[in-house]
């Protein structure tokens, strides 16, 4: 499968009041055409800050891109000025944000909120424009879009508002969706919904889909591949399976062990692991998961663990994989789970591309 | 809307009913009748007076009166000012006040509205600091400070502009400058903060990532959501020009509303004084009642919704 | 770099070590809530800038009467009409306080004075210095009294009506909006012209339409405040926790009643002064800022310095009364900032 980006040792900062907070620290990860990758993790972990880091949205000041890459078709996104960036916005890659109520511009008619991407991109007339937009309306089951094509958003119910964004954001074909907690605002009925017509428009239009959530179910239903972040890093990437059947970092087990069923759609929010996230403005030597951890080493205080890899999609970032470590047992939920993974190589292996 | 208009409309009537009840009684608190210090009047028109106004009438009974020629329109007669109907004295000096006071408040807001703005726009760079300075500076100084300073360096130093009087559109400049400062700092604190707050919006972050260019996401969704409440200190500005221009009018000498009331007040020129603060009054709460209703309308939410809240 | 010494790693380094680390270790002592807004109000320098410029105007409003030959009422018309001379600064030509008048004449020799009068003296010969700043002293005494009555009618009221509620509060409220709604100049305006102009009726007019704002301010805090406490009783299960409440719950309420006091004294000097324009301010000789400011205006063309001065001073308090307002309010309540 070809990739369509691919994220080279991003690292994201902010110059504030305290000091520098480095929020995304050396992030790798790529994404294949018509995947739907999901990315895992704690409140605070970077997940959102990555996100909109790719789509070059992070405030300046405070905030920066300070090293990396980001490859969008052989192009480095980072490098591009803001007048081209504009240009793969919206068009190549479009966004959905968590908050339907506070998304859409409340003095704007919904309609002109479609139309002004086609108008930009697509250089469609005012009423090719409006005609795509009724289209994409009825797309996401919007009912009677004549009508709401001329109402404000305070006239929509959360979950149609939120339909809005999805037609805002699959307006122009965009080869890549970033959907940052499209769902945690709605509730459980309306949530399926928007699921649902996410994976049917990406069947559609071939999108590969960005799914950053907290919620294990979601992920189990929607994603064909797992990132999971701690403390501004990803820390285990692997398909759905690997990670919900042979996970191998303690934080991802962490994760596992505090939801309820696997099997079972129902709506899990992540249970909290003790302790507090680490300190993004002063990170800890070693690895940031390690003060939390039951199954810390004592090099886990002085070095910062290399990447290690399971299989040819599983990767994980846990001096536990080195050869020297101690075997551990998991918790309890997470072995219960366990199955065997055929593709598995023999040992892990360390991975030498990651050590910079 | 409809509603909310009628409410309003109610609401203002009370007030104005209030103050109109207000002046009357406290005018007739005032030491001494007005017409006992008249030396000027024939003991004949005296008589007319008291026989028109039922000055020798019981209190209930002058009040009612009082309130029916208020109703029509009519403020009285000036003590000072050879009888002349208070209505007429108003009506002739509206003209340079209406004047001063357009030109300030319209002067006052595009420019404060461009200041804001550009702040806004370049946040925490050397311009935003200088325009958050100049709006402290414009607040506190108050307008007859900067009139005088103008008057003594324009006027007097310079001899750039006429120092005083009200004879053609130069005359007009330092005036206008005196009472759009305070506007000018207001409306530029106010749309600086409100523009920044809308920029860090979500809507603005998806605007962005709909790829609009920095431009259009100003001009297109910043400014317009940003103006909305700037709306609401309309009102009480152009009350603080109106106010302000008491003072401006005296002064550069023009010869406009706020001039003739404070001339009156020196002169105990009851009549007037009263009819003058009715009259006032009633602007007053009639330009708070047309901004507020200005706000329904500019914004869908309430426009369509009725009722703000 | 690390990594690249990952062969030489010794095997001991892979010790389970969990629960090596203190957990719970949140460093950082914290700051009272007075200690953390006084650091946070130093680090503004207008605000320093504001509050240097109140005391030292404040100190030279109660003492420059007190330590001077003259009085603010004492004429000397022989030496009327003075212009400011001012020791050392004399010789600091674009000042212009050399005692010479706006042709470069030396009034002070001709009329053979010795005396320095630092601001000059008015038409009456009278010393502006000990004029200016007994001005100030009264525009001073005017704003803050006016300042505290309403801080005090606002506490009575808006506490009255946010700790009752429910139809008493809404009462309440409903009888602001009224007043609200009614031009305060009018009612100042009114006031003063039956009450004749004075301290004591300046000051009440003020107050009489100035008390509506911190009455909403304080019942506006006090509802807060009955919310946090309810939470926070909840929480506690009826522990009283009389530490919590001192440190987290008065600060927070107090900090936008102390910042709109703060707002109200320059807006008291301004009406003040405004009053002394349209003719009911302090009367002569007696002597505020506006009416300083106003007298001055007389002699804008001939004796510019008369305007000059007490424009200056009535600025620069106002201005620094805001400066310390702002810093304040963004060391009181940072989300307070508008
Ligand atoms: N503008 C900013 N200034 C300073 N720090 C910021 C800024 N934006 C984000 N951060 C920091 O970056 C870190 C990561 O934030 P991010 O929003 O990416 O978390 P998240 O994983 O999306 O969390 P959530 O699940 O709550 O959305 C946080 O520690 C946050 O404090
Ligand atoms: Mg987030």
């Amino acid at each position: 499968m070809d990739k369509v980006l691919e994220v080279k040792d991003l690292h994201v900062s902010f110059d504030t009041y305290g000091g520098i907070v480095k929020a995304v620290r050396g992030v790798n990860f790529d994404l294949k055409k018509g995947e739907t990758l999901a990315i895992v993790g704690e409140s605070g972990s970077g997940k959102s800050v990555t996100s909109k880091a790719l789509m070059r949205l992070i405030p300046n000041p405070p905030g920066r891109i300070s090293k990396g890459e980001i490859l969008f078709d052989g192009r480095d996104l980072t490098k591009l000025s803001e007048k081209e960036m504009q240009k793969v916005r919206g068009k190549e890659i479009a966004m959905i944000f968590q908050d339907p109520m506070t998304s859409l511009n409340p003095t704007m008619k919904i309609g002109s909120q479609i139309m002004e991407s086609l108008i930009k991109h697509q250089n469609l007339s005012k009423s090719a424009a409006r005609e795509r937009a009724l289209e994409l309306l009825r797309l996401v089951g919007i009912p009677q879009p004549e009508v709401r094509i001329n109402q404000y958003p305070h006239q929509f119910s959360g979950g149609m508002r939120q339909r809005v964004v999805v037609a805002v954001a699959l307006s122009c074909n965009p080869k890549v969706l970033i959907a940052d907690e499209p769902t945690t605002a709605l509730d459980v009925t309306i949530q399926a919904q928007i699921l649902e017509l996410m994976k049917d428009l990406q069947n559609k239009i071939d999108t590969s889909i960005i799914f950053i959530t907290h919620d294990l179910g979601v992920v189990a239903n929607v994603a064909d591949r797992v990132a999971v972040m701690y403390g501004g890093q990803i820390v285990e990437t692997g398909t759905v399976d690997e990670i919900f059947y042979d996970p191998r970092h303690p934080y991802t087990w962490g994760l596992l062990a505090s939801m309820p069923s696997l099997d079972t759609s129902v709506q899990t929010e992540l249970a909290a692991i003790p302790g507090t996230p680490p300190d993004l403005m002063h990170p800890p030597k070693g690895d940031a998961f390690a003060p939390r951890s039951a199954y810390a080493l004592e090099i886990d205080f002085e070095h910062e663990p290399p990447m290690f890899q399971i299989s040819d999609t599983h990767f994980a970032k846990t001096w536990l994989l080195h050869e020297n470590a101690p075997a551990v047992e998991p918790p309890k939920a997470v072995v219960d789970r366990r199955r065997s993974m055929s593709a598995n190589f023999a040992k892990p292996r360390l991975v030498e591309e990651a050590v910079r | 809307m409809l509603r909310y208009t009628l409410q309003r409309i109610i609401y203002m009537l009370i007030t104005l009913f209030i103050i109109a009840t207000l002046t009357f009684f406290l005018m007739k608190l005032l030491p001494g009748s007005p017409l006992k210090s008249q030396d000027k009047l024939t003991p004949e028109q005296i008589t007319i007076i008291n026989e028109k106004y039922g000055l020798n009438d019981p209190l209930p009974v002058q009040y009612v009166n009082y309130l029916g020629n208020l109703a029509q329109g009519d403020l009285g007669l000036s003590f000072q000012y050879d009888n002349r109907p208070v209505t007429e004295m108003i009506a002739g000096r509206i003209g340079p006040s209406a004047q001063l006071g357009l030109q300030a408040l319209i002067l006052g807001s595009i420019v404060g509205l461009i200041l804001g703005i550009i702040a806004a726009i370049k946040h925490n760079t050397f311009f935003d600091y200088g325009a958050t300075f100049l709006a402290v500076i414009g607040i506190s100084i108050p307008s007859f400070v900067f009139a005088g300073f103008m008057q003594f360096v324009l006027g007097v130093k310079l001899q750039l502009l006429p120092v005083a009087l009200w004879e053609g559109f130069s005359y007009t400049i330092m005036p206008t400058l005196a009472l759009s400062g305070f506007v000018i700092a207001n409306i530029s604190r106010f749309m600086r903060t409100e523009l920044l707050e809308v920029m860090a919006s979500d809507y603005i972050m998806l605007a962005k990532a709909k790829g609009i260019s920095q431009s259009g996401i100003i001009i297109k969704h910043a400014i317009r959501n940003a103006l909305i409440p700037v709306i609401t200190i309309i009102g009480p500005l152009a009350v603080n020009i109106m106010t302000g221009s008491l003072v401006i009018e005296r002064i550069f000498a023009i010869p406009g509303l706020g001039e003739q009331f404070v001339k009156s007040i020196s002169m105990n020129d009851y009549t007037v004084i009263m009819g003058t603060t009715i009259f006032y009054s009633a602007l007053f709460i009639f330009i708070i009642f047309v901004v507020d209703i200005l706000y329904g309308i500019v914004d869908p939410r309430i426009r369509l919704a009725g009722g703000r809240k | 770099m690390e990594q690249k010494q990952l062969e030489n790693l010794s095997p001991d380094l892979f010790r389970p070590a969990a629960g090596k680390e203190d957990l719970e270790k949140i460093g950082r002592p914290s700051l009272s809530y007075w200690q953390d807004a006084w650091i946070r109000l130093k680090k503004n320098k207008g605000a320093i800038f504001g509050l240097i410029i109140v005391i030292l105007i404040t100190l030279l409003a109660i003492f420059a009467p007190v330590f001077s030959s003259h009085t603010y009422r004492e004429q000397n018309l022989a030496l009327s009409k003075l212009p400011p001379k001012i020791p050392v600064l004399e010789h600091v030509g674009f000042l212009g306080v050399d005692g010479k008048d706006k042709d470069g004449f030396d009034v002070y020799k001709a009329k053979n004075v010795k005396e320095y009068y630092w601001f000059g003296t008015d038409d009456l010969g009278r010393d502006q210095w000990v004029r200016v700043w007994q001005g100030t002293r009264i525009s001073l005494l005017i704003a803050v009294a006016a300042a505290l009555i309403d801080l005090f009618i606002g506490i009575i009221y808006g506490g009255v009506a946010g700790f009752y509620g429910g139809r008493t509060d809404n009462i309440m409220m409903r009888i602001i909006e009224i007043l609200i709604g009614i031009p305060h100049l009018i009612i100042v305006i009114l006031f003063i012209l039956i009450f004749k102009p004075g301290v004591t009726s300046i000051i009440l007019a003020m107050v009489i339409t100035g008390w509506t704002g911190m009455a909403r301010i304080v019942r506006g805090q006090i509802l807060k405040m009955k919310e946090q406490e309810f939470v926070l009783a909840s929480k506690t299960l009826g522990a009283a926790n009389s530490r919590l409440i001192g440190k987290h719950l008065i600060p927070n309420v107090l900090g936008p009643i102390i910042v709109t006091t703060m707002f109200s004294v320059p807006g008291a000097i301004f009406t003040e002064a405004f009053l002394s324009f349209i003719g009911l301010g302090i009367a002569p000789p007696q002597a505020s800022l506006g009416s300083l400011v106003n007298d001055g205006f007389r002699f804008i063309q001939t004796y510019p310095y008369q305007l000059i001065i007490p424009s200056i001073v009535i600025s620069l308090l106002i201005l620094s009364f805001n400066l310390l307002g702002d810093g304040l309010r963004d060391a009181l309540d940072p989300k307070m900032r508008k």
